[in-house]
């Protein structure tokens, strides 16, 4: 019986601990500029990230880390989730215990993550959205891109600058199931509707560079006659420029993108450099967010539920410029 | 462990019995540096908010449930790899069957928690019959996991509504992410808690218990003392594909979506709880009660890093470190 006394030793030392402190209720209610102290005060900002493991949400850190160093009054606490939802939700939990002045979260999935963060929102703590989305209005402001839109305007280039006569195009989506595949997918099939374009093949990359360089090798085998490969994102592009070189063809295809992050491995220089012909800008919304953040609680301003953000095709004539230009902050 | 063994292991020194319960111990020790290096506001120890305390037993309640599983696989010297897996496989399970097929709450988990029963039994049928490695019967048993829940799902999250209409979830289950006493204890935390103190009886005198430590101490002397060392293994297996379905369930019921890439790496976890618990990956030493500490010590420590901002990189580091010292210090125990 040592074992049971053992554990009604640890309970009991649990619920005494528990009962000898109590917990602080804020008073709840919707968040208005409840938070706001104007510039003299001082704020803690919560940054949960779903998976910082991805370059883009890495780049998207370094973005609101770079914003946040122009703001004196905001300590940023940055989280990471490595891509778990529940491991997520325990991260914004303990922002609420800190008692963080304003949430920003990235969350790894839009119905996981909303009844934390409308936990935090009902405390009264201002929550910024960004990227995906979560459920119901229980957030102050959510800030994106629309992969719809640039799954179409991917589309639109494809059709009007690389196969203007039509063709077969190979496909390398991003992660079976997740939200963005389907929309830079749904997108692109949008915009070349009736243009004589076929999508010979399609296959799941899960945004990976070595999944697209391995998709791309057996499609280039399967299907000698797409000249176009068309993936969800850089890194997998690049992998199916390396599958192409590696059979000698790198020049025969055409390679797109999607994210063209300003960072060293990322798209625009890939572009720049001539290996993908082209990639679609994906705003990390890290610096957006930031202006929202000091617009809340520094400047006690109302900000708009939904902001969305731009696209940008890049190609070689505005690659480097854009680099420079993504970069001049730091 | 044989006989003579087991008697010698009876009559252990003061120090051994500190070994014994070295993760009680340790959890203790975290638990005291977390209370010294808690941050504070208006004089009050953010630790120890009951908020916060319930949040730590949330959080570890998952990994917690499953590694109670995983310890009587660990104890029989064997390993289950396909626990992430197989919660994958029973989030997106439990959703499909509420939401896309319209299951009542009962025959969804009864329905669910046989698949983790049955799919465990067959890994040990696999282990104990075939006599391969459980190493590699869960290697595989991870991949055919996961492919099922791909398949079963669509290779979608499936989002869960509540409501009494076709296509939503009985809101009974949305219980598993409420909390009950005045808003303050987490339901899944109950559950591993009835979980680990059902698993702590089961282990306590039971023919059964005894079979699974005389298997892990010494397999063929357990086989010649007449134990019925493939029935055992087998049920072991299934206990453990059992709890991780059930962990799976509640994942679900948490996060209001079943998703068959849900429990990624989940089985590191469960087994960095068992080692810390100081449950010998050998075989034949240890204990569930050492194992919920460990899940806890585990979940302290997340919990009082995350408090102060330590950045998350450093955070792997540390908790990598305290795995090995852990582990270390098992090393040091005088042999029984």
């Amino acid at each position: 019986m040592r074992g049971l006394a053992f554990l009604g030793v640890a309970v009991a030392l649990g619920s005494l601990v528990a009962c000898g402190t109590t917990s602080e209720n804020r008073s709840g209610g919707p968040a208005s500029n409840t938070q706001c102290k104007g510039a003299g005060g001082k704020y803690v900002i919560g940054m949960s990230q779903a998976n910082v493991a991805e370059p883009y949400r890495q780049r998207m850190d370094d973005d609101i880390r770079t914003a946040a160093k122009a703001v004196p009054q905001f300590d940023v606490r940055f989280t990471d989730a490595q891509q778990d939802n529940s491991r997520q939700v325990s991260d914004v939990e303990n922002f609420l215990t800190q008692q963080i002045d304003l949430l920003i979260i990235s969350p790894n999935e839009a119905k996981p993550l909303t009844g934390v963060v409308k936990k935090a929102y009902d405390k009264g703590i201002p929550v910024i959205v960004l990227d995906r989305k979560v459920e119901g209005d229980a957030y102050t402001t959510w800030i994106g891109a629309d992969n719809v839109e640039i799954g179409r305007q991917a589309g639109k280039y494809v059709a009007e600058q690389l196969l203007p006569d039509g063709g077969k195009i190979a496909e390398i989506r991003g992660l079976a199931g997740s939200t963005p595949a389907k929309e830079r997918g749904d997108g692109f099939r949008e915009s070349i509707r009736g243009r004589k374009i076929e999508i010979a093949v399609s296959q799941d990359g899960d945004w990976l560079r070595e999944k697209g360089q391995e998709k791309a090798d057996a499609i280039l085998k399967s299907n000698p006659d797409v000249s176009v490969i068309y993936a969800h994102n850089d890194p997998m592009a690049e992998g199916a420029y390396l599958a192409a070189r590696a059979a000698g063809r790198q020049d025969a295809l055409k390679f797109i993108g999607i994210d063209g992050l300003p960072i060293p491995s990322g798209g625009l220089k890939a572009v720049e450099a001539g290996r993908l012909s082209a990639t679609l800008i994906y705003p990390t919304a890290g610096k957006e967010a930031v202006e929202a953040a000091k617009k809340i609680l520094v400047d006690c301003q109302q900000v708009p539920k939904t902001q969305t953000l731009k696209t940008q095709l890049i190609t070689k004539e505005n690659a480097a410029q854009v680099y420079a230009k993504e970069n001049s902050g730091n | 462990m044989t006989g003579t063994d087991f008697v010698r292991s009876r009559r252990e020194s003061a120090l051994a019995t500190v070994f014994r319960f070295q993760s009680l111990f340790g959890l203790v020790a975290v638990f005291i540096a977390a209370i010294v290096f808690s941050p504070s506001r208006n004089g009050e120890l953010l630790f120890l908010t009951s908020d916060n305390l319930f949040n730590v037993v949330r959080a570890v309640s998952e990994i917690g449930i499953i590694a109670v599983g995983m310890t009587f696989v660990i104890l029989i010297g064997g390993i289950d790899l396909s626990v992430g897996a197989m919660l994958g496989l029973a989030a997106a399970g439990s959703a499909v069957l509420l939401v896309e097929n319209d299951f009542g709450l009962v025959p969804a988990v009864l329905v669910v928690l046989a698949v983790g029963l049955g799919f465990g039994l067959l890994q040990g049928v696999a282990s104990a019959v075939f006599g391969i490695q459980a190493f590699i019967v869960t290697l595989a048993g991870l991949q055919c996991a996961r492919g099922l829940a791909r398949i079963w799902s669509g290779g979608q999250g499936i989002a869960i509504p509540y409501g009494d209409g076709p296509g939503e979830a009985p809101v009974a289950f949305s219980l598993l992410g409420e909390r009950t006493f005045n808003g303050l204890v987490p339901i899944p935390a109950l559950i591993f808690v009835v979980v680990a103190a059902l698993a702590i009886l089961f282990l306590r005198g039971t023919a059964f218990s005894r079979h699974v430590y005389a298997i892990g101490g010494n397999e063929k002397a357990a086989r010649l003392s007449g134990v019925p060392v493939k029935r055992v293994k087998i049920a072991v297996f299934g206990i453990c594909g059992l709890l991780a379905a059930l962990a799976g369930i509640i994942h679900a019921g948490q996060l209001n979506q079943g998703s068959p890439n849900d429990g990624l790496g989940y089985e590191l976890d469960a087994i960095a709880a068992v080692v810390v618990g100081g449950t010998s990956l050998a075989g034949g030493r240890g204990s569930v009660v050492g194992t919920v500490a460990g899940a806890l010590l585990l979940g302290v420590l997340n919990n009082i890093l995350a408090l102060n901002g330590v950045d998350t990189n450093v955070q792997l580091l540390i908790k990598g470190l305290v795995i090995v010292v852990a582990a270390g210090l098992q090393q040091l125990r005088p042999s029984t």
